[in-house]
């Protein structure tokens, strides 16, 4: 979930590339911001299916074969169900507008970059954009440290379910603190020894970092960032009343 | 601040965030939606107390706190979360630095201040419907009235202070806990 599968990414964009896509999505999807102008509301639909087409580059059939048809098949529905529909039937599809039309393009992107960009790579676009260490740092030792937790966590899972320590077992009382608390103590002790281990390969000292990952602006960031920045602008020329 | 101090934010971020991972996915459940603001600060009480008892210096919590804000962006719940988390951030460090970094009673109240961020993910739900409604007058206003009536205004101010009640209940628990289990290991 949390790792990069470097070997079957397809496309690869830079970080920054998919940040902006990303605020974009978080603009005109989930903020509606234009959407009194046609043009922007066709764009929003285009950049909306973005990230689907991302997870088809990057070989992730199942999840993109899915989000595109959910996303479709509401979006449908409510351009031509919607203005038929009166009562219980209209609340609950305005909530699936809200939550699938809205909500999951970025949800949706959130996943791809998760699973497109590696640490170092991310590392390197923080850098690029002047975000101090004291933050790059913690978000990098975070990274590394979720494989870990999920890892732990798995083992504690079986070793309570061996206990009937289970939602429906006959301790369920227990559920929470059983689990927490040695994934806790465990968290604890690797943190100590990560961080020992970062600091002999120098994480403390104070002189300027270097990284050897290539990232930078290509052809298809290009292409992606244009149709990012479209939106932009048919929102403007709209505002400014040039088109409608 | 020190590499050490550092790590420790990332080791505690990377508890808290597997943990509201959890939940959210209950989350996608939309009638448990609402309910992702008093779960969260609740179970995240658990391992926010440990790490305050690591915390020593000013900007940790902060630190955390931002953390929290920028992963919120990445995994697309848009920059609500982000603008709020930089303050309240900064006001849980304010209030846990008033009780000079070791005061039990303040540590929990830390915890309700720290939590307000995760009421802020419902923000974009509640600011940006009129504007969204508004564009489809075509839909008919019978529509528009059935969706506002999903996510009432007054549910806001409501989500925030439930996140603030529920982050000093996990701050109870998470003492609680720290007391029967990490101070008998040796790791509080």
């Amino acid at each position: 979930m949390f790792t990069a599968d470097i070997e079957n990414r397809g496309l690869v964009l830079d970080p920054r590339t998919k940040l902006a896509v990303m605020l974009t999505l978080v603009v005109f999807a989930l903020g509606g911001t234009g959407s009194g102008i046609i043009a922007v509301r066709i764009g929003t639909v285009v950049i909306s299916i973005l990230p689907t087409v991302l997870l088809l580059t990057a070989k992730q059939w199942k999840k993109a074969f899915l989000s595109g048809l959910i996303y479709a098949g509401i979006k449908t529905a409510e351009i031509l169900l919607i203005p038929t529909l009166t009562g219980a039937a209209l609340s609950v599809l305005g909530l699936c507008c809200m939550i699938f039309v809205r909500l999951m393009p970025s949800l949706i992107m959130g996943a791809y970059m998760l699973s497109s960009t590696t640490v170092s790579e991310f590392i390197a676009a923080m850098h690029r954009m002047h975000i101090p260490q004291q933050i790059t740092i913690p978000l990098s030792v975070m990274f590394r440290f979720f494989p870990t937790v999920l890892e732990e966590f798995a083992a504690i899972n079986t070793a309570m379910k061996m206990r009937d320590i289970r939602i429906g077992g006959k301790h369920a009382g227990r559920f929470i603190e059983y689990r927490l608390v040695p994934l806790m103590v465990c968290s604890v002790n690797i943190g100590s020894e990560l961080s020992a281990a970062a600091l002999t390969r120098g994480l403390g000292v104070s002189v300027k970092r270097t990284n050897i990952c290539k990232i930078g602006f290509r052809l298809q960031d290009t292409a992606v960032l244009f149709l990012a920045g479209s939106l932009y602008v048919l929102w403007i020329l709209g505002m400014i009343g040039v088109i409608t | 601040m020190k590499g050490k101090d550092l790590i420790h934010i990332g080791v505690f971020s990377a508890i808290y965030f597997v943990i509201l991972f959890a939940v959210a996915m209950l989350g996608m459940i939309p009638v448990f939606l609402p309910l992702l603001s008093v779960i969260v600060p609740i179970l995240g009480g658990i391992p926010f107390m440990l790490f305050l008892t690591r915390v020593k210096k000013f900007g940790m919590i902060w630190i955390m706190s931002i953390i929290m804000g920028i992963l919120m962006l990445l995994t697309g719940m848009s920059w609500p979360p982000l603008a709020v988390s930089v303050f309240s951030g900064l006001l849980a460090e304010l209030v846990y630095k008033s009780g000079k970094y070791k005061s039990a009673a303040k540590a929990v109240v830390t915890n309700g201040v720290f939590s307000l961020w995760v009421a802020a993910n419902y923000l974009p739900l509640f600011f940006a419907a009129d504007k969204y409604w508004a564009s489809r007058q075509n839909y008919g206003q019978d529509y528009i009235d059935t969706v506002t009536k999903l996510m009432p205004a007054w549910m806001c101010p409501v989500l925030f202070l439930a996140a603030f009640v529920c982050g000093v209940i996990g701050g109870l628990l998470g003492k609680k806990l720290l007391q029967k289990h990490f101070e008998k290991a040796g790791i509080a």
